[in-house]
């Protein structure tokens, strides 16, 4: 196959291959990095992408930002606005309207490319936080957090605030009637902080409300504090994982000491690139085929001015419907008083952001577990950590609902005093029942042993008419006799040991040298089992 | 690229090194999962340019030209798209072409990508160890205290000095603070006030001064203070109620004119603009937080997190027959703060 | 709405039958169409209505007759109203009678339910003879006409020759959003009020109805009389919810223009979704 001239070549390009590396080490010295670093091993499980998926959409983001801030006027002054037919939108002619607005309007209408720019970057936003939220689950629900990745747990939880914030600062920027009236409620709930609320609030806007000094400020924070925030966290994320080396999810030959998965180079980081591609492509078919906040027809704020319908963006809609549900509680006395807004827009918000902060060292407690992991839990084998994410994804689910029940009401032709009833009971109920549910459900999926959306490691065990019993789908059917029929007829061992310890008994399917367990041995082999060779 | 197809190593691999005082510490065992056998003899380490050099395709040319030819394809599309945008920007721009090339664009950069690293790239799956690079061994620990100690030693020696450190970094620390203060005008009593006052008249939007005959029965307008309609503060509802039974309170006797209230636009939980009106049940209706007040009992809550009423705006004639104020708001509008009750 | 709503729906069906690598440009072309066939389909016609109410004998006449077969149950004798609470229609006036007839609100089953629009009941011409009886009800009853007439909807301000008198889009959408909005949506989609109370979208009114219906405050819309709102600011608001019928959707599909929740839905579900399939087909599925 390989004929000289090929060979020849080859010894050429290694040649300057070298010639430049040299070049680079002679003032570096980078070469040892450098081949760690190309050889350095990732896991490549699907899940473990969708944090990349959130840091490109970071990376489309900072790029459209840029673009979009070379156009955005930060200023809250008042002029007139006069398009012209073809350049610009004609039924907002001689209106009155924020030089932020106008400069939003001509992105949009007057600048080329420009709202394809707009767009993207808003759908980036909201794809961002979907794939955060996501990260964050399976973070969760894998135990991923535990020893000795607690500290990136909490740079995560930062990195998400930090992109809430940004995100509402983004989505204020353009002063519309939607996203000012956001503000305003929010100008609201800083007032309604005991003590410093209506001070803090006035520092915030710099004056009463509206004020000409939010959008500049807004400006600043959105363009320059947050996104260098985002920036550093996630600099610091990465190197932690880097150092750490990521987690895997537990397999055949798998351990904690050990890691599989391809190198860096070529594989991860091609791969990885094309991921790149991939979200920015989809950011471009969501940017172009999809309008998004379409200012010009909310027109330009007025603190008079209201439009139904009003919720921020989804990852904000949570908090919108805590303070939907919370009931007409204050509390006044002496003089002062705790308003409405500050129960389900300070206290809610702190409480969940407490527990999640201090989410590892709860679990640590409730498991009694202090040891360091490399392999991943499987969500089932943690049943009541799994409830508790479940219950809190249903919390959060009722919350978001909650935001949109005068849209929901209309849809489902109930009324929204009803469905808001119905969401105040489901923020107690709702978490409870699924909480249980999964719960329940964590336990019969270690009895059965199977995934629930994915084959069985190894294969699939069929029980003939005749009462024999066979694997599917992998090379050595004959040894399974016993043991297999044993753990998968849930005679008994649906309670014991053997199944809350979560060994699939597929796991057989897959021992590699074919030897034949029973599954009595299972149940004391994680006891004596040690870390494998270097122990014994 | 499934874990069933793993390579087929040798058993050479490299010893794990046990002497992770991290993992001695903690007592910690591995731990069973999926029912593995512990015993089995994974190499902890995979020599390099042995088992990873292979590509998918390698001893199938026909099914490497195919794949060469598939990612050709993807590029090609990208290179079109790109030529495409180009295009359709120098021509004037549409959003849609554009959006959809761009999409198509990357897509096909990427897809090529992903079957290029697939099917042509080496990139077996390669196990290693995890080395110790998470923990460092007691004795670099010691010497890092060690290091560290140089000057914990020496300060605790002198507390005074340590001491007045703590308090000189504290008062300095606060000191820096106060700029912040600068940032905004102080609250003072402007949430208490607004534009309305004694005699002031009652705009509609455009400024213009309205008779109490303007409001149809069941009507409602967003009106505002002579000349103030930039105060936030001070937009108010005016309704006609008719003849529906309206509820005075105590102490808003004269406050209406026949059945012509008006009520504060803020919404008294978050300071949203209460516009929604039900003419039927006499209900306005915030469309934020969807807070409901009566009209009929001087818009009293009766739905949702507000709760305190919607502060009324007493009304009166003047002599030319427009409608004013007779004296401003008598409570703050709009939401709650520390220092109102 | 609807029609957003399918073509959402068949792409995500479309996105959801092939796993394949390559379907990923395939789809977005798919999209690409998709959008601009919707965007094709949705050129709205409005319709326009006749502001003048017939007087003459023979319309009056059959009027009576066709009310005499369909409202007089509820509505009573020469509309003097009736005992189920249905109101008296004799200074009603002609902008409530088209309106109402007009958008199908009426005739109504249970005089308590909310009046929704519905495929008119009545033609052209029946509704022409309806309305010339109800105007003439003040006649017939002897008393003082008080209800509002038809209005007339001001031309827009298009090109140079347009008489004086015209209106454009912008003071529309300065008073439709101070006084309508806060009901029915910035862009007109409706929404919902107090106890169950339905706020109609506005995107099958037509110029005329809009105008009747600011003028007469169908229950539980309130009344905004000339001293509220001028004629001229009328036809303003009502060319500017014509325009809302088929708004600029620069930007692509406008997802029924009900905002941010409604985008995130589509932001997670297409967007990340896709993204989700993807991360599958470049990662490990083990």
């Amino acid at each position: 196959m390989s004929t000289t001239e090929e060979r020849l070549a080859a010894q050429k390009r290694l040649k300057y291959e070298k010639a430049g590396l040299d070049a680079i080490d002679d003032r570096l010295g980078s070469s040892g990095f450098l081949q760690k670093a190309l050889d350095k091993i990732f896991p490549d499980h699907w899940s473990f992408m969708v944090g990349e998926i959130a840091m490109y959409c970071f990376v489309v983001l900072l790029i459209t930002g840029v673009y979009l801030a070379l156009y955005y006027v930060p200023s809250a002054s008042d002029i007139v606005y006069h398009p012209t037919p073809g350049h610009g939108y004609m039924p907002l002619a001689g209106q009155h309207m924020s030089e932020a607005y106008k400069s939003v309007l001509d992105i949009t209408f007057n600048v080329r490319a420009g709202l394809i720019m707009r767009q993207m970057h808003h759908w980036a936003a909201v794809v961002f936080m979907a794939a955060i939220a996501f990260h964050l689950c399976r973070i969760f629900f894998t135990g991923a957090f535990r020893r000795p990745r607690e500290t990136n747990w909490v740079i995560g939880l930062l990195l998400l605030l930090s992109v809430m914030l940004e995100g509402f600062s983004g989505y204020s920027l353009p002063d519309d009637l939607l996203s000012g009236t956001g503000l305003r409620v929010v100008f609201s709930i800083v007032e309604s902080i005991p003590f410093i609320g209506s001070w803090l609030a006035f520092d915030l806007w710099g004056s009463a409300y509206p004020g000409s000094a939010l959008i500049p400020r807004l400006f600043v924070v959105h363009e320059f504090l947050f996104p260098l925030a985002i920036l550093g966290l996630l600099t610091v994320h990465l190197m932690i994982i880097w150092r750490q080396k990521h987690t895997d999810f537990p397999g055949p030959g798998k351990t904690e000491t050990n890691i599989r998965g391809s190198r860096l180079w070529p594989q991860y980081a091609i791969k990885s690139g094309a991921l790149l591609m991939v979200v920015s492509g989809v950011l471009a078919a969501l940017g172009g085929l999809f309008q998004i906040n379409p200012i010009w027809l909310y027109g330009p704020y007025n603190p008079f001015t209201v439009s139904a319908g009003a919720q921020p963006d989804w990852y904000v809609g949570w908090l919108d419907g805590s303070v939907r549900l919370w009931p007409h509680w204050e509390f006044r006395s002496f003089g002062h008083e705790i308003a409405n807004p500050f129960f389900p827009g300070i206290l809610v918000p702190g409480i969940v952001f407490t527990l999640m902060f201090a989410w590892p060292q709860i679990d640590r407690w409730i498991y009694k577990d202090h040891a360091a992991h490399n392999l991943l839990d499987r969500p089932r084998d943690k049943p009541f950590r799994t409830a508790v994410g479940v219950g809190a994804l249903a919390f959060f689910t009722d919350l978001t609902l909650a935001s949109g029940t005068d849209i929901l009401g209309n849809d489902l032709h109930i009324p929204f005093e009803r469905l808001i009833e119905i969401l105040q009971y489901g923020v107690f109920v709702a978490p409870l029942v699924a909480g249980a549910i999964a719960y329940k459900a964590c336990q019969a999926l270690q009895r059965t042993g199977t995934h629930p959306i994915m084959k069985p490691v190894g294969g699939v065990l069929i029980r003939t008419a005749d009462g024999a019993y066979h694997t599917l789908g992998d090379d050595h059917g004959g040894h399974d006799g016993n043991g297999h029929a044993n753990g998968h007829d849930g005679n008994g061992h649906a309670v014991d040991g053997h199944a809350v310890d979560g060994h699939a008994v597929d796991g057989h399917a897959v021992d590699g040298d074919g030897s034949a367990h029973n599954p009595e041995e299972d149940i004391t082999e994680p006891a004596v089992g040690g870390a494998g060779p270097g122990d014994a | 690229m499934t874990t069933t197809d793993h390579p087929s190593v040798g058993p050479d691999g490299v010893e794990e090194p046990s002497s992770s005082a991290f993992y001695e510490d903690d007592d910690a065992k591995v731990k069973l999962h999926f029912g593995i056998d512990p015993h089995e003899p994974w190499p902890d380490d995979v020599p390099r340019g042995q088992d990873d050099s292979r590509w998918r395709f390698q001893d199938n040319p026909k099914l490497a030209r195919m794949a060469e030819l598939k990612i050709a394809f993807c590029w090609i599309l990208t290179l079109l798209a790109g030529i495409g945008f180009a295009v359709t920007y120098v021509v004037g721009g549409q959003t849609q072409a554009e959006g959809a090339l761009l999409a198509v664009g990357f897509l096909g950069m990427g897809v090529g990508l992903i079957l290029w690293a697939r099917d042509l790239l080496p990139g077996t799956e390669v196990t290693a160890s995890r080395g110790s690079h998470n923990v460092s061994d007691r004795s670099k620990r010691e010497a890092a205290a060690e290091a560290l100690n140089r000057t914990i030693d020496p300060i605790a020696r002198r507390p005074f000095l340590f001491r007045l450190l703590g308090l000189v970094g504290g008062v300095f620390g606060l000191a820096a603070l106060f700029p912040i203060a600068s940032l905004g005008d102080r609250p003072h009593r402007s949430l208490y006030k607004t534009a309305w006052g004694p005699g002031v008249r009652v705009v509609d939007q455009d400024n213009q001064p309205l008779k109490p005959s303007d409001i149809k029965v069941n009507g409602i307008l967003t009106v505002f203070p002579e000349n103030g309609i930039d105060d936030a503060q001070s937009s108010t509802v005016l309704i006609n109620l008719g003849n529906a039974p309206f509820d005075v309170r105590p102490g808003t006797q004269g406050w209406n004119i026949g059945g012509l209230v008006a009520f504060s636009k803020i919404c008294t939980h978050a300071g949203c603009p209460v516009g929604l009106y039900n003419s039927t049940t006499h209900q306005l209706v915030c469309p934020c937080h969807q807070s409901t007040f009566d009209v009929l009992k001087g818009c009293n809550p009766v739905f949702g997190p507000a709760s305190r009423s919607l502060p009324q705006l007493p009304l009166a004639v003047d002599t030319e027959g427009y409608l004013i104020s007779s004296k401003g708001y008598q409570e703050p509008v709009g939401p709650g703060f520390w220092n109102r009750a | 709405m609807t029609r957003t709503r399918k073509i959402v729906r068949r792409v995500l069906r479309g996105r959801g039958t092939g796993r394949r690598v390559l379907a990923g440009p395939a789809v977005v072309l798919a999209l690409g169409v998709a959008a601009f066939a919707f965007m094709a389909l949705t050129g709205g016609a409005a319709r326009g209505a006749d502001a003048t109410v017939s007087t003459s004998p023979q319309d009056i006449a059959a009027g009576e007759q066709l009310y005499a077969a369909h409202c007089q149950s509820c509505h009573g004798v020469n509309g003097v109203g009736g005992t189920n609470g249905s109101p008296q229609l004799i200074t009603a006036g002609a902008a409530a009678a088209d309106f109402y007839i007009s958008t199908g609100r009426m005739p109504l089953n249970n005089p308590h339910d909310q009046a929704l629009r519905h495929h008119s009941y009545f033609d052209a011409a029946q509704t022409r003879q309806l309305v010339a009886y109800i105007n003439a009800l003040p006649q017939i009853n002897h008393v003082a006409a008080t209800g509002p007439g038809i209005p007339t909807v001001a031309p827009l301000c298009t090109s140079p020759g347009t008489p004086s008198g015209c209106v454009n889009l912008s003071d529309g959408e300065r008073y439709f959003s101070l006084n309508c909005a806060q009901c029915h949506q910035a862009a007109g989609s409706g929404g919902m009020l107090s106890k169950g109370n339905v706020i109609p979208s506005l995107h099958n009114a037509s110029l005329t109805q809009v105008a009747e219906a600011v003028r007469v405050g169908p229950m539980p819309m309130p009344v905004f009389g000339s001293g509220q709102l001028s004629n001229q600011q009328v036809s303003a608001i009502a060319q500017y919810v014509q325009y809302l019928h088929n708004p600029t959707n620069a930007g692509g599909l406008g997802i029924s223009h009900f905002g941010p929740i409604a985008e995130g839905f589509v932001g997670i579900v297409l967007g990340f979704g896709i993204l989700l399939l993807a991360s599958r087909l470049i990662g490990n599925r083990g």
